[in-house]
């Protein structure tokens, strides 16, 4: 462990033919920081984690993990794609949450969150089913443990990639809109969730369009638009005069959406 | 709407009171199920050509059974063999290396295109264009060398045959299990930190299974009894033993119904299997009749 920050994304960039998704993006996540991406739709925001977890790869710029360099290492002839063996090894050390929770149907929810630890991080299956039992008491869902992902709400199952994200002990927790998909009523538990590791001190990226609970649990924002980063800074200056005609806007757009102004929500 | 008093007659009725509506078409369908089923049977009992007691005499007769035991064999370990090599073409043909896809693509179009009775011949007939099999470097020094007519057995040219058949047919079955599967899925795994074989192998084709098993199921059945292909290069397979016996005795029906017995028990045995298989890899999923599997 350094003591510099736990990802550096550096200017990296991510194209699909013509469109940049990612046109030069840099952020830096510290130790126990919890950062909110927000954005429009297409702003790159969903691209930013996939490529930091990298499931997708970047065109240029550069990312790291505890200063170690995500996906290539320098070798006798320059720089090289790391083998997948050692990408695995890497996305190991960060947990992801994924807008459709992506739990795996064929397994039971115990199941979905002990495998990793078996298999990848080579944990003794008691001291896998222990940990297991701890983090579904943690997510609230002891009594699904013998359940299949199908049986549960939307809410639950997401509740349960939250559980199988944090089973291994990532680093850092990569959110990728974890309640987009979710009925509004269901919104409330995963973000209790979410609020209860933020005040645990667990490193956060989260992706969302839950402005006023990203002003709440989240240190910092990132405001995306167009695929780069058109603002950042602590969550306070959000709301302060400072922002820009782009952010106001897409701040509005938001204010008229819930009909509740983001400054009174986020002082709940 | 308004809260009012209900008109005259609401409130009157319970549904649960109703009696069945009358279904004249099934009574009539049943009806004509029911004398077909008893023509069928007085058919089958009163036709003395069917010669009952000299099917229950070759029913079991070693000759019939080890028939049968060759085409099962044939059967089992052609489509094991057949269907690893699908699974490899499968991913070959997913690859994002052209070459090997390329290379997959027309291992299938050519061996689904050929008809299996003309691989079966081509294969036998292998040292015609090979006279010897060799194991060495290519273009270098050999370690071992076989006569190809010393290799080439019936039963081996009937395996190769059956298997690379099997393998392209299977081939494409498991492509469609693997797509049938959320790309989220394997996002999901790989972000985990499992492998790509793991990721493969324990989340992606469990799950393909679901959509791999049932046309498998019927790919068994007609391999089973494509078996009956191979008495063209001289092997003694269910069809052929009972062959043997009719063209000395005559009695063609009654052997021929011994034959379709063994198939049909093999092929009912392998549909119990097949739902068994179907029930294991369909945990956490809803059944057609929405209920849930476990």
């Amino acid at each position: 462990m350094t003591d510099g920050p736990v990802l550096s994304v550096r200017n990296i960039r991510r194209s699909f033919g013509e469109h940049a998704a990612l046109d030069g993006v840099s952020l830096d996540v510290a130790q126990g920081e919890v950062v909110a991406v927000l954005g429009p739709s297409g702003s790159g925001k969903s691209t930013l984690v996939r490529c930091v977890h990298q499931l997708e790869p970047i065109d240029s710029g550069a990312m790291y993990l505890d200063g170690e360099l995500l996906g290539y290492e320098h070798s006798a002839g320059g720089l090289r794609p790391l083998p997948p063996k050692r990408v695995a090894g890497q996305r190991r050390r960060m947990g992801m949450v994924f807008q459709q929770f992506q739990l795996f149907p064929h397994w039971t929810v115990a199941r979905n969150v002990t495998e990793a630890q078996v298999r990848v991080h080579g944990r003794g299956r008691e001291e896998a089913d222990e940990r297991t039992r701890e983090l579904l008491a943690r997510v609230g869902l002891t009594d699904k443990a013998d359940a299949y992902s199908r049986q549960l709400s939307g809410g639950q199952q997401q509740r349960v990639a939250i559980a199988r994200a944090l089973a291994t002990r990532p680093r850092i927790m990569l959110l990728d809109e974890p309640t987009s998909a979710l009925d509004p009523e269901l919104v409330d538990e995963v973000l209790t969730v979410i609020r209860d590791l933020a005040a645990a001190g667990l490193t956060m990226v989260i992706v969302t369009h839950e402005i006023a609970f990203a002003l709440e649990v989240a240190d910092r924002f990132v405001f995306m638009d167009r695929g780069r980063v058109v603002e950042q800074g602590p969550v306070a200056d959000v709301l302060g005069d400072g922002r820009s005609d782009r952010l106001r806007t897409f701040l509005s757009r938001y204010t008229q959406q819930r009909g509740t102004a983001p400054e009174t929500r986020a002082r709940v | 709407m308004t809260a009012t008093a209900a008109p005259p007659g609401v409130g009157d009725v319970d549904v649960a009171t109703a009696r069945h509506r009358p279904r004249p078409w099934r009574w009539l369908a049943g009806a004509v199920i029911g004398v077909l089923a008893a023509q069928l049977a007085w058919f089958v009992t009163h036709n003395d050509r069917f010669e009952w007691p000299v099917v229950a005499e070759h029913l079991f007769d070693p000759n019939v059974l080890a028939g049968l035991g060759t085409s099962v064999l044939l059967t089992v370990v052609a489509m094991l063999a057949g269907s690893v090599l699908g699974v490899l073409l499968a991913l070959g043909q997913l690859a994002g290396f052209g070459p090997v896809r390329w290379t997959c693509t027309l291992y299938i179009g050519l061996f689904r295109g050929i008809p299996p009775l003309v691989q079966l011949l081509f294969w036998f007939n292998l040292a015609y264009l090979l006279p010897r099999l060799s194991i060495g470097v290519p273009f270098g020094p050999t370690f071992g060398s076989w006569s190809t007519n010393d290799l080439i057995t019936p039963l081996t040219a009937a395996l190769i045959g059956l298997t690379l058949h099997e393998s392209a047919y299977m081939a494409e079955i498991v492509r469609a299990g693997i797509l049938s599967v959320d790309p989220g899925q394997r996002d999901a795994a790989m972000a985990m930190g499992f492998t790509g074989g793991q990721t493969f192998l324990r989340v992606v084709l469990p799950q393909a299974m679901r959509v791999i098993i049932p046309p498998s199921g019927s790919q068994f059945i007609s391999l089973l009894k494509g078996t009956s292909l191979v008495s063209v290069i001289a092997m003694t397979d269910l069809l052929h033993a009972v062959q043997v016996v009719y063209n000395q005795t005559y009695q063609i029906v009654p052997l021929l119904i011994v034959a379709c017995f063994w198939y049909l028990v093999v092929v009912t045995a392998l549909s119990f299997l097949q739902q068994r298989l179907e029930r294991r890899f369909g945990r956490g999923q809803r059944t057609a009749r929405g209920e849930w599997q476990a």
